[in-house]
């Protein structure tokens, strides 16, 4: 947008009319919004607003500019608490409330009142409720459509959330994009936030084909001198791709940053658990603050798997001596490992598919078929 | 221009926190008023006394000894405690007269442990439950109107959930109408969740046990896991709360052997915590060895099986025969195709109890709940 320079509220006030008059919802949008760089000037920092806002503008947007001008003053005197409120009041039409919640959020932590899960919780509520009269708008025409705003708020309301990490709450949200018949015409930027939470809420329940699906959708679409976008999208995406059986190349970590995974990629394809533990603790904070630890300990399995393969492999016969795999545990450190837990862990693999055969308790055998019995991990799952 | 948030009606969640937030909601109102304190000495305020009295409400735990005939029997004070009464439009719950500040909240709490569930004359203890539950019940609504926190709120509530977990094992398998597992699991887990929540600020002698007890409690919930993942060094690494994540680990890698053989290593509370998913955790056992060792060829002995089951041999037997494993003898042979889901009506968890009842011991009620065992 232009920049304007706005030197007193009434250059605002015109403005703003003259962005109605022309129906210009985009800069209006804009001339409420923080990010616009008036809102650094001092002289349209009022406290009080209300009047001159109904003096020179009808209803609701006298209320709405006022409400603004009231924000920027509080901002500007860091009252973020005061600043939010005054979004608060005006539900129905304010957008841009997103940073200003974040921001009201880092100041109440800091003194220590309230949690700063109930206010997200409200600012979720808000958001619930614009999004209901997006969705609801049936009445005008496809162009001023308010759905347009749908997956805007959407992508709000995943990202609150993710973050108080109340995920099922996403699944009505889901389904209304689901149904709408404008899902694949928003901008690719709001499609492909959209698809990274739906990965990422696909991840959580074990989904991971359709995880895979969402999240390489993301990465694929998403712009390319946005590194840090895509190396979020990428910090979800490989362990779903290592699960089903592809490891990321080196080459793909370093330009992504993310060397963290090295170690754990190495393991899991060598079907070395001693690294795999290794690694895991690590780099453990940076992977529980990412929330992917838990997912990634699932990769213990494909490790196993690998592993085994090579028992396999070594041993060169059909009748494996379950022994053998207690040995091989062992060298890789697993602690109180006994031949019980051998079984169960076999027994699990053949029930997930990852091994064609069968165990013999008494001749603590395992018998595996002669046809490609560790069948390739992709064709699994 | 100035709208109320206070006039909203506020969101009912069935969770955690929901029912904290509907006995709040009278409060909130007068948010920036200091919370209410209570001046109420006796474990139930006189005036409710004389009410129940009156009505002919008394439980009969609170009756004078010798009154019980009476056509109004008369009160025992020394014995009544303040019952739970649920909040609605008109009623003021925050008259000091009648709340308990948090010293005689103990007092409350210690008494009801000591001299009701613990006490071996009062039978059955379906009912002994169902008063204890309640009257904890109200014990906890004082704490929230007065908006208890820290050290204080954290002893009620360890007792409580001491006395919700123990309750959920010894109470298993009785009917419905007795006690629902439902409606104690809600508790439960407002509770557990609550006092976590005090745990996250300041020092807490028994953190370390509640964090392992909610990790037994809610075995394989990725939220309890990955708080458990955010905990404090120090916390995360003692012994309960490490032995906590290995079953977690093992549940999560489906080896049911190896989570039963850590098990064994519970304390008889901690048992009791774990001990709702041992039915499922045994059934999953089955289920992967009745895929993995699937040959009509192969046999498997019972007594093996009943080891690593937890479970005697007769119990084991019983258990594969409900989900369609084919017992011969001393042995049964696994077969992926005729493994059953859908277990039989007549063997239910609380036959199989053994596992937790043996490490009860000699280890009082009491102790059990104060946390001195």
């Amino acid at each position: 947008g232009a920049q304007i320079l706005l030197l007193r509220y009434t250059s605002l006030f015109s403005q703003v009319l003259e962005a109605i008059d022309t129906r210009d919802g985009v800069f209006c949008a804009e001339l409420l919004s923080f990010k616009h760089p008036h809102v650094a000037n001092p002289r349209l920092q009022l406290s009080s607003p209300e009047d001159k806002c109904q003096q020179v503008l009808e209803p609701p947007y006298d209320e709405m500019v006022a409400a603004h001008l009231r924000c920027t003053y509080a901002v500007a005197n860091h009252d973020f608490v005061e600043a939010y409120k005054s979004f608060q009041a005006h539900k129905e039409e304010n957008w841009c409330s997103h940073c200003l919640r974040g921001q009201a959020e880092q100041q109440l932590q800091k003194k220590g009142k309230g949690k700063v899960g109930d206010m997200l919780e409200k600012a979720a509520e808000q958001l619930m409720s614009c999004f209901r009269v997006c969705a609801s708008d049936n009445r005008a025409g496809i162009d001023d459509s308010k759905k347009w705003g749908m997956l805007f708020l959407i992508n709000q309301l995943f990202k609150i959330y993710f973050k108080i990490n109340k995920l099922h709450l996403c699944k009505p949200l889901i389904r209304a994009i689901d149904s709408s018949n404008l899902k694949d015409d928003y901008s690719m930027a709001q499609r492909v936030t959209y698809k990274y939470y739906v990965g990422r809420k696909a991840m959580f329940d074990s989904n991971f084909k359709l995880a895979e699906e969402y999240l390489s959708f993301s990465f694929q679409h998403s712009h390319r001198s946005c590194q840090r976008n895509k190396r979020l999208i990428l910090i979800y995406l490989l362990p779903v791709k290592m699960l089903l059986g592809h490891m990321p190349t080196t080459q793909l970590l370093k330009k992504y940053d993310l060397m963290q995974f090295t170690d754990v990629t190495k393991a899991v394809s060598e079907g070395n658990l001693l690294l795999l533990n290794e690694a895991l603790a690590k780099h453990e904070t940076f992977f529980i603050r990412c929330g992917i630890f838990l997912i990634l300990e699932k990769l213990k399995i494909i490790t196993y798997r690998n592993l085994f393969k090579k028992v396999y492999l070594l041993l060169k016969t059909h009748q494996l001596p379950l022994d053998a795999f207690l040995v091989a545990l062992k060298m890789m450190q697993v602690e109180e490992v006994d031949i019980d837990e051998v079984q169960c862990i076999l027994a699990n693999l053949i029930y997930m598919g990852h091994i064609k055969g069968y165990i013999s308790h008494q001749h603590q055998k395992l018998v595996v078929s002669k046809q490609n019995p560790f069948p390739p991990l992709s064709s699994v799952s | 221009m100035n709208r109320s948030a206070a006039s909203r009606p506020r969101p009912h969640s069935r969770k955690a926190g929901g029912r904290r937030r509907e006995e709040h909601c009278k409060t909130e109102e007068k948010a920036d008023d200091v919370a209410p304190r209570g001046t109420c000495t006796t474990m139930c305020p006189i005036s409710e006394v004389r009410q129940r009295e009156a009505q002919n409400r008394l439980h009969h735990f609170e009756v004078l000894a010798g009154t019980e005939r009476n056509r109004l029997p008369r009160a025992d004070v020394c014995r009544a405690v303040k019952e739970y009464s649920r909040p609605a439009a008109g009623k003021d719950t925050t008259r000091a007269s009648e709340l308990r500040p948090p010293d005689v909240l103990l007092k409350t709490v210690c008494y009801l442990v000591d001299d009701v569930a613990a006490c071996p004359s009062r039978q059955p203890w379906t009912e002994v439950y169902s008063f204890v539950f309640d009257r904890l019940r109200s014990v906890r609504q004082d704490m929230v109107i007065q908006r208890v926190s820290g050290p204080e709120c954290a002893s009620v509530l360890e007792r409580t959930v001491r006395f919700l977990l123990y309750a959920s094992y010894r109470l298993c398998g009785q009917p419905l109408r007795l006690y629902d597992p439902h409606i104690n699991d809600t508790h439960l887990q407002e509770s557990l969740s609550w006092l976590l929540e005090c745990y996250s600020e300041g020092q807490h002698q028994h953190q370390d046990e509640f964090q392992a007890l909610s990790l037994l409690y809610n075995l394989g919930s990725p939220r309890a896991l990955q708080h458990a993942l955010e905990l404090p060094h120090k916390v995360r690494h003692s012994s309960p709360v490490q032995l906590a994540l290995a079953l977690n680990r093992a549940y999560m890698e489906r080896n049911p052997v190896r989570l039963l053989r850590l098990a064994q290593r519970l304390d008889f509370l901690q048992a009791c915590a774990l001990h709702r998913h041992l039915l499922s955790c045994r059934r999953d056992l089955l289920l992967l060895y009745s895929h993995g060792h699937s040959s009509r060829n192969c046999r498997f002995p019972i007594q093996k099986l009943a080891d690593i089951l937890s479970l005697e041999c007769s119990l084991a037997a019983q258990l594969c025969q409900t989900h369609g494993i084919h017992v011969n003898g001393d042995y049964v042979v696994f077969s992926k195709g005729s493994f059953t889901e859908s277990p039989s009506e007549e063997l239910q968890c609380a036959h199989m109890h053994k596992l937790v009842d043996d490490k009860q011991q000699d280890l009082s009620l009491s102790n059990i709940i104060h946390g001195i065992a």
